[in-house]
């Protein structure tokens, strides 16, 4: 859980980004390689979109994940 | 934490220019000590992260020259470049793209596109006779030049954004960075910086409100310009503005050059073409604000006269590398390339300044390097080479690796401001500053409103009374907002700095359009209220530069004399704004209202005051 501008952003909370906790083996790539610093570690050391609208729907994440455990499923609520 | 460090060069900003200046530099001179600094991941960060699907402006024996190269900058600058600089340019690409296929271990003829003869096949698409865009397979590109890098020894420090480059003597001496993941702060004494920290891409916002929906990289909020500018450095072309048709709300690429090149074009919904060319100059610019203003949107990006093959292209190199999410995006509103007027594009939704798209940044000359000794400049943040996008970024990148080195080899330790602890503890705590608040505005806040004013205020067409609110806007954030913003994270906390980029470079578009008294490059400088092209602009930068109290100073300066006689002018005219909208609605002999208004009368007399009572002083019981 973390807060941004007063804003609880929690692990559960709407994301575009899913994140498969059977695929993810928690090696941190996508928290390494986020241009934008979206991602981070949450409960568990499972990685979440703590920093969710800073997002530019780049796509790293999904390209650089060595188990396929990233899926973007949509787009930012704004834009999509 | 300080951490005080020693380099000889220090790199800001890790994308495809800044890349390219270390690799250079270590090639030029192995022994320097060189630190990278980027704010977010080498490997990933810049606009070319997630990969690019071309050279768009390079000049390649046998198709092109060097001198075409020059031909088009002039032409699309409207004469106002250094013509050398353009030149240099077009000379060093040959050796960029050979570099490139080594760098990325990539055999000729798969990295980039050759002919029968092996030679590189360019593509049409530029204003001119010539083909100078060179397709490009490099999804991997960005790891490549960062495994490149890393292998040179240099120092690398990811996440660690430049907040100041630091003068002594008017030369560069040093930079101080943070790290926005550890909140240590790094002092970094150095001879030569090289600047490449990409375009101010992050100002106007974009109808969709979603802060980090831009075109350019988000990332990219004009800290460059801003740094530069604080370091005394000489900025041109502020007021020529990159305006761009770009995918309605996801902000991606219309992708004219890569769909363009193939046969598609731009119409609207009465298949009307907007220009005569894909190229992105200030007439194609004032085609689709035409079109927009006289009612006939939206544009449409046409393909579905192309064959099933020429779509699948398209789509692989667009859904492929870059954007990659546009895939996503067109899936989610069911368009379809093989539909008519099915892609639908927006035009000027976010404006920014840039010198890869467009031509304002820093001025430099032919070894990159600005007025301010030990400061060199490549790619977006580069004003001395218009119009050069990711060709010039690696070009000119690598370019002033050499010359930073040769510089920094060449030279003593540079003198270090006297009281440098002191310095250093008081920046700190100005940056920290937005931490300690509590309650205060927040970031996202500010931010929105000052990029909602940079929008609505310098959007062209420009008129006067419009720049100075601009300017008056940035004055007011700055003095009123800033002082009660609040971080809540280290993450947070960078933005508080991004928005001071953001306010500075506002505030220069505002002052350098106001300052030009002509219009000119079409939509991306044009004045209502002067509404032509002036002789004595002719050749003419505007030069922005801080002054010695502190103040924004505009000075005229005639750009070097041009070696080559090329066409200083695109075909467009700009058009006349006078509407007529019928006549309106007329007030009859009846419809006027008393000098004194009765009811009013009655409840100031009731009141027996002239003000109304929830502004007085709350009586006493």
């Amino acid at each position: 859980m973390s807060q941004v501008n007063g804003v609880e952003y929690g692990e559960k909370d709407f994301s575009w980004l899913k994140f498969d906790r059977e695929r993810c083996v928690r090696c941190g790539v996508c928290v390494d390689m986020c241009p934008m610093d979206v991602i981070h570690f949450g409960s568990q050391g499972y990685p979440y979109m703590r920093y969710r609208d800073d997002c530019w729907y780049c796509d790293v994440c999904t390209f650089m994940c060595p188990r396929q455990a990233i899926v973007m499923e949509e787009l930012p609520y704004l834009i999509r | 934490m300080y951490h005080v460090k020693q380099a000889d060069i220090v790199i800001i900003g890790s994308g495809a220019a800044g890349t390219m200046s270390a690799i250079y530099a270590h090639r030029a001179d192995p022994g320097l000590k060189v630190v990278v600094l980027d704010k977010s991941k080498m490997e990933t960060s810049g606009g070319a992260g997630r990969g690019m699907d071309a050279l768009n402006t390079v000049a390649l024996p046998p198709y092109s020259q060097p001198e075409d190269v020059v031909e088009l900058m002039t032409k699309v600058t409207e004469g106002i470049l250094d013509q050398q600089v353009a030149y240099r340019f077009g000379e060093i690409c040959p050796r960029m793209v050979a570099d490139l296929e080594q760098i990325m271990e990539r055999e000729k003829g798969d990295l980039f596109p050759v002919d029968e003869n092996g030679n590189y096949r360019l593509m049409y698409l530029h204003p001119i006779d010539k083909p100078l865009l060179l397709p490009m397979d490099g999804e991997e590109m960005k790891r490549a030049l960062a495994h490149a890098v890393r292998q040179t020894g240099a120092e690398v420090m990811d996440r660690t954004p430049a907040i100041k480059i630091v003068t002594s003597g008017g030369k560069v001496c040093g930079v101080l960075a943070v790290n926005i993941r550890t909140g240590h702060y790094y002092y970094i004494k150095t001879k030569a910086v090289c600047l490449t920290t990409g375009a101010a891409g992050r100002m106007g916002l974009a109808s969709s409100g979603y802060l980090a929906g831009t075109y350019e990289f988000p990332g990219c909020s004009g800290d460059g310009y801003a740094m530069a500018y604080e370091a005394g450095a000489e900025l041109v072309n502020m007021e020529c503005f990159q305006a761009n048709t770009l995918l309605k709300d996801h902000q991606g690429p219309s992708c004219g050059y890569v769909a363009a090149p193939r046969g598609a074009y731009t119409v609207n919904p009465w298949d009307e073409r907007t220009w005569s060319h894909g190229y992105s100059s200030g007439d194609s610019k004032m085609g689709a604000w035409k079109r927009f203003t006289q009612g006939r949107g939206p544009i449409y990006l046409k393909m579905d006269h192309l064959d099933e093959q020429m779509i699948q292209i398209i789509e692989k190199i667009q859904w492929g590398n870059e954007r990659t999410s546009r895939g996503l995006f067109h899936q989610s509103r069911e368009q379809n390339y093989r539909n008519a007027h099915a892609v639908e594009l927006a035009f000027a939704e976010e404006v920014g300044v840039c010198g890869g798209h467009s031509s304002s940044g820093v001025l430099s000359d032919t070894t990159g390097v600005s007025n301010v000794p030990g400061l060199y400049v490549a790619g977006d943040v580069d004003g001395g080479l218009p119009h050069s996008y990711l060709g010039g970024a690696l070009a000119m990148g690598g370019l002033i690796g050499e010359e930073a080195a040769h510089y920094a080899s060449g030279i003593p330790e540079p003198e270090q401001r006297t009281g440098l602890k002191a310095w250093l503890r008081k920046e700190a705590a100005e940056f920290e500053a937005p931490l300690g608040r509590e309650g205060g505005l927040p970031t996202s806040l500010v931010e929105f409103k000052a990029r909602a004013r940079v929008q609505y205020y310098l959007k062209p067409p420009k008129n006067p009374v419009f720049l100075e609110k601009a300017a008056w806007w940035m004055e007011r954030i700055r003095q009123e907002d800033l002082p009660r913003i609040q971080a809540v994270s280290l993450h947070d906390l960078f933005k508080v700095q991004e928005i001071k980029s953001i306010l500075t470079v506002g505030e220069m578009m505002a002052r350098s359009s106001l300052f030009r008294e002509e219009s000119r490059w079409g939509y991306q400088h044009w004045r209502v209220d002067m509404p032509a092209k002036k002789p004595e602009w002719e050749g003419v930068w505007v030069v922005i530069k801080k002054g010695e109290g502190g103040e924004m100073t505009l000075a005229k300066r005639q750009s070097p004399a041009h070696q080559w006689e090329y066409p200083t002018s695109m075909e467009y005219a700009y058009p006349d704004l006078e509407f007529d909208t019928g006549p309106m609605f007329q007030k009859g002999p009846e419809w006027k209202n008393p000098k004194d208004d009765p009811w009013m009368k009655a409840h100031l007399d009731a009141q027996g005051m002239a003000t109304p009572r929830r502004f007085m002083a709350k009586e006493e019981n």
